[in-house]
């Protein structure tokens, strides 16, 4: 058996970062989840509810299936106000799309902190990301199945998206450990686990019970950069700190 | 007999043109067209364009199942060994069709919920090939019960991003990456590492 890896995962964090959440969103040109949305209230509210609507169709019927008249009915919204506040239907679609972005970014930055030592950071970060997904079930499908799969422009937010995440793990390799032992390709196979899991989740339409994915993802995000035992035991320290029975 | 071929020709068409034009913009003229059958015959056997693609999607996934199945059934020695001739398949098959490898791992979600569910059932049809790897975690450790989905996920994900990058080609090249994906969540990543470097 190899020896387990011993690491400060319950030590303090190294001193300085490279750069902090804010930065890494703003590199990848994501909303941040703090703007308000800047609109006269009347625009704004009916500008939400083709939001909204946008997600809860495109949720039941796919993105292709989706027409703009299906979002005006949804919405009980005129096609001409339609016009007026998007360009088209992917216009729209991408609305919101940044907005359950901003959300998830937002959930994420709220539980971070540079002074939490990594592995509780991974873990407070997916407990928040799995109860938002949970707490928005429209919205969760919309940003999980048919965004990466609805055109060019709602694929890149999401990778940007993903792209924050990889970079948010790729932290656990600051601390010295064996480093060659940990492949280049560990965040983004990490991430893609905990990917697959949560999409087949919500496509069971099992959406409100992701949060007990919780100690699996757990598992699996800090199991390249902690070792086998290690992310065993902080499985089961998230299973500990966010039961079942809460949820 | 006749029959037969006809809906055979027409599920090739299907992946090829769907490849080729995406979903959206295919059309069944164009189906028919390609599978060089007329569109009462195409009525006979489907009701509509997204029938007809979804039979030519399950028998698209069926197809490399079965190959990536009965390589990791033919491999010598443990299970690590036959996880490595299986994936080997897996990457060799996409690779050689790539226009089919970016409908079956990336597109495939355009052709609405019902294509996904396809998906995420032929994902599951590999989960008794990972399952196994239960058995070589060390001693001791209870792994999560998620872990052969999640493992899963790595792999097609790993796959996606290269076919997604325009690599879908030279899959071959991702082969250590996608081992050690598989291999880590069962063995540890140490082990898994040695495993991947070995061969």
């Amino acid at each position: 058996m190899p020896p387990a890896r011993s690491r400060s995962v319950n030590g303090k964090a190294s001193p300085s970062r490279p750069q902090d959440i804010d930065q890494l969103i703003e590199q990848e040109q994501l909303p941040s989840g703090r703007d308000d949305l800047a609109e006269p209230p009347v625009a704004h509210s009916q500008r939400e509810r083709l939001l909204v609507a946008v997600a809860e169709t495109t949720a039941e019927k796919g993105y292709g299936a989706t027409t703009i008249g299906d979002v005006c009915t949804a919405a009980g919204v005129s096609r001409a106000t339609f016009y007026e506040l998007f360009k088209d239907k992917e216009d729209c679609f991408h609305a919101a799309m940044e907005l359950s972005l901003a959300d998830a970014m937002g959930s994420i930055v709220a539980v971070y902190s540079p002074d939490k030592p990594w592995a509780t950071m991974v873990r407070d970060a997916a407990a928040a990301f799995l109860e938002l997904l949970a707490s928005r079930p429209t919205f969760a499908r919309m940003a999980m199945v048919e965004a990466p799969a609805s055109g060019e422009r709602a694929f890149q937010l999401y990778a940007s998206g993903k792209r924050v995440l990889q970079s948010l793990l790729e932290r656990g390799r600051e601390d010295p450990v064996e480093e060659e032992a940990i492949p280049t390709s560990a965040a983004r196979a990490a991430l893609a686990a905990a990917e697959s899991l949560i999409v087949g989740q919500i496509l069971t339409g099992n959406t409100a019970r992701l949060p007990e994915l919780l100690p699996d993802i757990v598992y699996i995000t800090t199991l390249p950069y902690l070792g086998q035992e290690e992310a065993l035991r902080q499985a089961r320290e998230a299973e500990r700190e966010h039961p079942a029975a809460d949820r | 007999m006749i029959a037969r071929s006809q809906r055979e020709r027409l599920l090739d068409a299907a992946i090829d043109v769907v490849a080729e034009k995406g979903y959206a913009k295919t059309t069944i003229a164009d189906l028919t067209k390609e599978a060089g059958i007329s569109r009462t015959t195409f009525y006979e056997m489907f009701p509509d364009k997204e029938a007809c693609f979804l039979a030519a999607y399950d028998v698209a996934a069926d197809v490399l199942a079965r190959r990536v199945a009965s390589a990791f059934e033919a491999a010598e020695g443990e299970w690590p060994a036959r996880v490595r001739a299986g994936l080997e398949e897996l990457l060799g098959s996409l690779a050689a069709e790539p226009a089919v490898a970016r409908l079956a791992l990336v597109d495939f979600g355009a052709a609405g919920p019902a294509a996904q569910r396809r998906y995420r059932a032929a994902l599951q049809r590999m989960t008794p090939l990972f399952d196994e790897g239960r058995d070589f975690a060390p001693e001791g450790r209870r792994l999560p019960a998620n872990t052969s989905r999640m493992a899963i996920g790595a792999v097609v994900g790993l796959i996606a991003e290269e076919i997604e990058a325009g690599r879908a080609t030279s899959l071959a090249k991702i082969l250590p990456a996608v081992l050690v994906a598989t291999l880590s969540p069962y063995l540890g990543p140490e082990a898994a590492a040695e495993e991947a470097g070995r061969g």
